[in-house]
This record gives C-alpha cells, structure tokens and sequence, in this order.
C-alpha cells in the first residue's frame, strides 16, 4: 500500500517537473538582422471588461495619418475589441458588420520600424458594445469591474502621455460617424492575424469564443502597410464580413522624401458580397463571395466616402498615401486620374523603390506607399483601373486647392 | 385469459396509477423520437470510405425553452443565475432573463433557453434522464433531411451560411417556427440556434489548425452542403464548456436502452 502511496507521489513530482519545463522550453526572445524574434506565450482569458473597445495613442480613424510624435521606439498597449455593428456601406445599404472596433475598415493602427506592440482583443460579439459615448462615460462604467487586465491597456495609455487622449479612435468616431454605426449581436469565434507580426499563429493567431479576451506580443520588424484580419475559418466569410484593417509601420530611417511630405493618407480597397435580407438590411451572399462577384468594391470602407469626404492637398504638394488592397478576393490596379506616381516602395518598405509608374498592381492583402506631386487646382479620381471594379465604387476624390 | 368483472373493475384504480407513473416517467420523452441507427459522413477527417455509425437514440423534437429551462431552475436552485459556479457558466449566464426565476419581457417561454454553459445543458438533460447528443448524433440526425436533389441542397446550405452571417440573436423565433424539419420530425436543427453537443470539441479539433485553408481541408467534397457543415463544426470546436452566447441553446437526447427500461 505504501509502495503504491510512494509511486502516486513520484508520479506527481514527475508531472510537476514535466510541467516546468514545458514552461521553460517557450522560445526565449532572440535577435536576427537587428529584428526581434521569439515573442512569449500568449494568454487567453475571460473577464467582464465592458470599457473602451479600442484604446491607442497611435491608432485612428481613416484616411488621414499624423506623423509619428515620438524618438525612438516604443512600447504600445493596443486594445482593439472585435464586435458586431450594424453599418451603412453605401447609400441605402446596411448590414450588420464583424467589425475590429466598429467599423469597416477597423482603424489604423501606426507604429515605427521596431515598435513592441502588447495587443489586447476581447471577442464582444455576444454583447451590444455602443461606441458613440464618451470614452469617460465608459471607463466609469468599467471602472471596478473586471478580470486581471480591465482598464490595464486605458491606464498604460493614460500613464504613458498624461495629456495624450487614450482612444483618438472612439472620438474620431463620435465626431464624424459616416457610417451611422448602431450595436447589434451576433456571437462568433473570432482572432486576430496582423500581417506585421512575425510569430506562429497556432498560438497569438488563435481563435477565441465569445466572452473571451486574448493577449500578445509582436515587434514591427518590418516596415511597411501591412493588413491585419480575422483569421478563423470562414476566412473568406469573416473577411468579407468586415475584419480587417491596416498597420502603417513607418520606417526607422525613414523615406528619403519624409521632409517634402506634404499630406500623408491611407487608403484601403475592400470589397463587400452583400444581397437584400429579409427586413431592410442586407447580409453576406455566399454564393458571391465564392464566385467572386463583389456587390461593392469601396476605399475606406464606404462607396462613397472619399467623394463625400474627399482627401485635400494644394497644388504643386507631395501627397503620400499609403494603399492596401484588403480583398478578400480580388486585385487592385490602383491610379490616381491626372497624376503620375513620382514614387512607389511596394509594401511601403523603402528599399522596393520604383518611380514613373500610372498604376500599381496589387494582389490581395498586397500594398504600397506611392507619392504624387499634385499638378495644378482642381479634382483628381483615385480610382483602381479595374473599371468594373471602379463601377462598384472603388473611386475617391481629392481636391487640389491652388499653389501656396 | 379471461377475468372476472369484479377483477377489472378493482384493477382500474391501479391501471390508472401505473399510467401516471409511466406518463411521469416519459414526460420528459414525449417529444423526442427514435433516430434509427444509421451512418454518415461529417467534415471531420475520418477512415477513407467509412462513414460514422450511429446507433438508435431518441432526440427531441425541439429545442428546450426558456420556460422548460425556468422549470429546472425552480426544482434546482444551484443552477440559478445567482447561484451558479463559476466553475460552470461565466457572469453572461442567462444574462438576458430578468431574474433568477424570471424571464422577463425580453424574451418569452417559448423561446430556446441561450446563454446557458454546456455544463447547465448537461445538468439539464441529466435531470430530464437523458443526456446531450453526441456531435456525430447532433450531425447525423441534421442530415436527415429530404432534399429532392443536390441542386436543392446546396440551395439550403446557401441559404444556411446566409443564416450564420445575419442570425439576429435579439429577436429569435419560438421553437418549432423554422418550418425546418427532418424526416423524423426534429424541428429547427438550423435556422434557429446553435446547440450544444456533448463532444463539441473533439480531439481530432486540436490537429485542425484553424486558419484561412481549414475549410477547403474539412470539405470532403466541395459542395455548399459541406461548407456549411464545416462552419457549424469550426464555431463549435471554439467553444470552452463554461461559454454561453444569444446564439446558443440546447436539446437534449437518450438513450434507447434507457427509455425502455423506464418503459
């Protein structure tokens, strides 16, 4: 009988020991080419943090892009909760969108070549998340609530930069909700997958039920516009639902036309598969999405936002935009009507430099950086020179001011 | 064999006490049916040209209720929303009812009972002397469905993922409303809720990676039928058994054995 007491205990031990080193055997961080590899264990979890559902010094709203304010890197806490939000993609459509944030494209989130990034996402999809209040009014209603991390990403922020404002996003919102955002449900398994990250994706890629929260690591080791999505299977489904968005992650060094800049954009090409549901709204068509027969083909999300909102410049400025064909499904032959792409780094990294080019071609979840200078005052169409993809709405307008 | 009247008229009393009991004991049965034993395919990798067998079960016929489920409540006070281990169900638990034993105005008793953890489901079907089905029983039942031809099929399944991508959880129907029914006479298998199952995620879900190519790797065949089989598997395999959402509910199934012994 002891004998057996003493093997239980053993075994025990040995488990014990099994276990530890299943812990020590995480890849421990290393350096490559001066690149960070090796990010740790990410951790999911549940807690009832009901607060702000994007928090981010750096992380905004469509198109316009502010330069990077900070020497050096940075470590950024990012929260960007993934929930339902009934949208409007065109006038007279609407449906309810799987969003990052709330809505479609999910917003841009920018950081510097060797930026660590600690992201937070819960799955909110069984939940009516309002995005339209004051952030106060939210973190007051999360205050005292929640797991181990509520409110951990809004104080890191707040601490961080005392005057800085923790969510740039959910004001941007607020101020200017084009898509007349409205909360709804619809409970899923969702993830996330940041094409700026280089970790395996069985662990910080991983799906998560409704209710729960994960967290992880990645280094921008890359410079670059890079698309982030929700990776869970239906891919094509989720995508096309309206997970996605882009990181701008600007080069350490910069681009060598940095100081004659004078606007910085970002511009996504997306499409939607949509059909009229039962009621007033529509929902996703599969049979579209499979054949690849978008129903609407937007920059920034709206058929019609870049011509209701158009980008602005005056004439004779260098106008940088930092283009990202999101897809799903299909390529982009982006050209901007009456300009000349002076520069073009594919994939916005500086050494993929090419000038004099009309059109640049790129494949789903392809991107680049181009610059124009812009001619003389007047309209100029962005537009991908894939006319019937044009005709579902991939067009927006810049309007030139005259030369200062 | 031939009795007396006097015998009959003295075994009515006891005949009538031995109805009820039976009535009591298959109360929870009366509106399941016999799924007989049968097999099939699913999206799960399995030995090349062996479908699942599936032995005869009884399966309800409807999704449980919100009423059903206030029921349960009442005779087991330890599954309340108030009383509950966190063990078993996070703080969303029935979150939508008003109070522990009320249902409220949001939703009404005939609705499917959601927000309730695989373990309250299992603690609800135990009680009712059944069990939750098996996913291969959850699967086979729901693809006993009459279609007329394949072109039929895939229209459903279509119409199905269309379902997936705009269920509206804040408004669902009453059970038994889908008009979806399958040869045996089980309602609303689609269209209404999601249902738990006892092995929602079976082991074979750890060696599916889930990303961009899992479905195209799940579909055996590459028809819309198996697509949205694949979805309905793949949202399942995400769930952790103390989950609850306004998308998932139950049914509960037995086993035959067990219901003729009661019988």
């Amino acid at each position: 009988m002891k004998f057996f007491k003493n093997i239980s205990i053993i075994t025990f031990i040995l488990f014990f020991i099994a276990g530890l080193m299943n812990l020590q055997a995480q890849t421990q961080e290393y350096k490559i080419d001066g690149m960070t590899f090796g990010m740790p264990e990410a951790k999911v979890y549940t807690d009832d943090y009901d607060g702000p559902p994007v928090v981010g010094e750096y992380v905004t709203m469509l198109p316009k892009l502010a330069k990077l304010d900070y020497e050096g890197n940075k470590h950024h806490h990012v929260r960007l909760d993934t929930f339902t939000q009934e949208i409007e993609v065109a006038s007279g459509v609407r449906y309810r969108a799987w969003t990052f944030g709330g809505m479609v494209p999910g917003p841009v989130i920018h950081v510097k070549e060797g930026d660590r990034i600690t992201f937070t996402m819960k799955n909110r999809s069984d939940e009516m998340v309002e995005i339209t209040q004051p952030i106060a009014e939210m973190m007051q209603q999360s205050e005292g609530q929640g797991g181990p991390s509520a409110n951990l990403e809004v104080q890191a922020s707040v601490n961080g930069s005392e005057s800085a404002d923790p969510s740039p996003y959910l004001r941007q919102i607020r101020e200017n909700n084009y898509m007349g955002t409205k909360s709804a449900i619809m409970p899923m398994p969702h993830s996330m997958d940041f094409h700026s990250g280089t970790v395996a994706k069985d662990d910080k890629w991983r799906t998560i039920a409704p209710g729960e929260t994960i967290e992880f690591d990645w280094v921008a080791n890359y410079p670059g516009t890079y698309i982030y999505h929700c990776g869970t299977p239906s891919v094509l489904m989720h995508t096309a639902m309206g997970q996605h968005g882009v990181v701008v992650v600007s080069p350490k060094d910069g681009y060598e036309t940095d100081e004659k800049v004078d606007e910085e954009y970002v511009v996504v090409q997306s499409e939607y598969y949509l059909k009229k549901g039962s009621g007033d709204l529509y929902q996703y068509d599969f049979d579209a999405a499979q054949n690849k027969r978008p129903s609407h083909v937007v920059f920034n999300g709206h058929q019609t936002i870049l011509h209701d909102q158009p980008l602005t410049a005056n004439a004779g400025e260098r106008v940088r935009i930092h283009f990202s064909n999101n897809g799903p499904s299909l390529t982009s032959s982006f050209h901007v009507i009456g300009g000349i792409f002076d520069r073009v780094w594919m994939e916005g990294h500086p050494f993929n430099e090419m000038r004099g080019m009309q059109t640049v071609l790129l494949g789903a979840s392809n991107s680049a950086t181009i610059e124009f200078i812009v001619p003389e005052e007047g309209k100029y169409i962005l537009i991908d020179h894939e006319f019937a993809d044009a005709e579902k709405g991939a067009t927006g307008t810049l309007v030139a001011g005259p030369k200062k | 064999m031939k009795l007396p009247f006097k015998t009959y008229h003295r075994l009515i009393p006891v005949l009538t006490l031995l109805l009820l009991i039976l009535a009591a004991g298959v109360q929870a049965q009366e509106r399941a049916v016999t799924i007989p034993e049968g097999s099939f395919h699913s999206v799960l990798p399995e030995v090349e040209g062996e479908p699942h067998q599936i032995d005869a079960f009884k399966l309800d016929t409807t999704a449980v209720t919100n009423g059903e489920y206030l029921q349960f409540l009442k005779a087991n006070p330890e599954w309340r929303r108030s009383q509950i281990s966190p063990l078993f169900a996070g703080s969303d638990y029935l979150r939508h009812w008003e109070e522990d034993l009320r249902i409220g105005d949001k939703e009404s008793p005939d609705q499917p009972v959601t927000r309730v953890s695989w373990f309250a489901a299992n603690a609800y079907c135990g009680w009712q002397g059944g069990r939750l089905p098996t996913l291969n029983e959850w699967e086979f039942a729901a693809q006993a469905m009459d279609f007329e031809n394949s072109t039929e099929a895939n229209r459903f399944s279509s119409e199905l993922i269309g379902w997936y991508s705009a269920v509206d959880t804040n408004s669902k129907s009453e059970v038994g409303s889908t008009g979806i029914e399958n040869q045996y006479g089980v309602k609303d298998l689609f269209g209404l809720i999601m249902e738990w199952v006892e092995d929602f995620n079976p082991p074979v879900a750890d060696d599916i990676s889930l990303d961009c190519g899992t479905v195209g790797r799940m579909q055996g065949d590459p028809t819309v039928y198996s697509y949205a089989m694949s979805i309905r598997y793949i949202t399942r395999m995400s769930f952790k058994p103390k989950s609850t959402t306004g998308m998932l509910g139950f049914r509960c199934a037995y086993d035959m054995s067990a219901n003729e012994k009661e019988i």
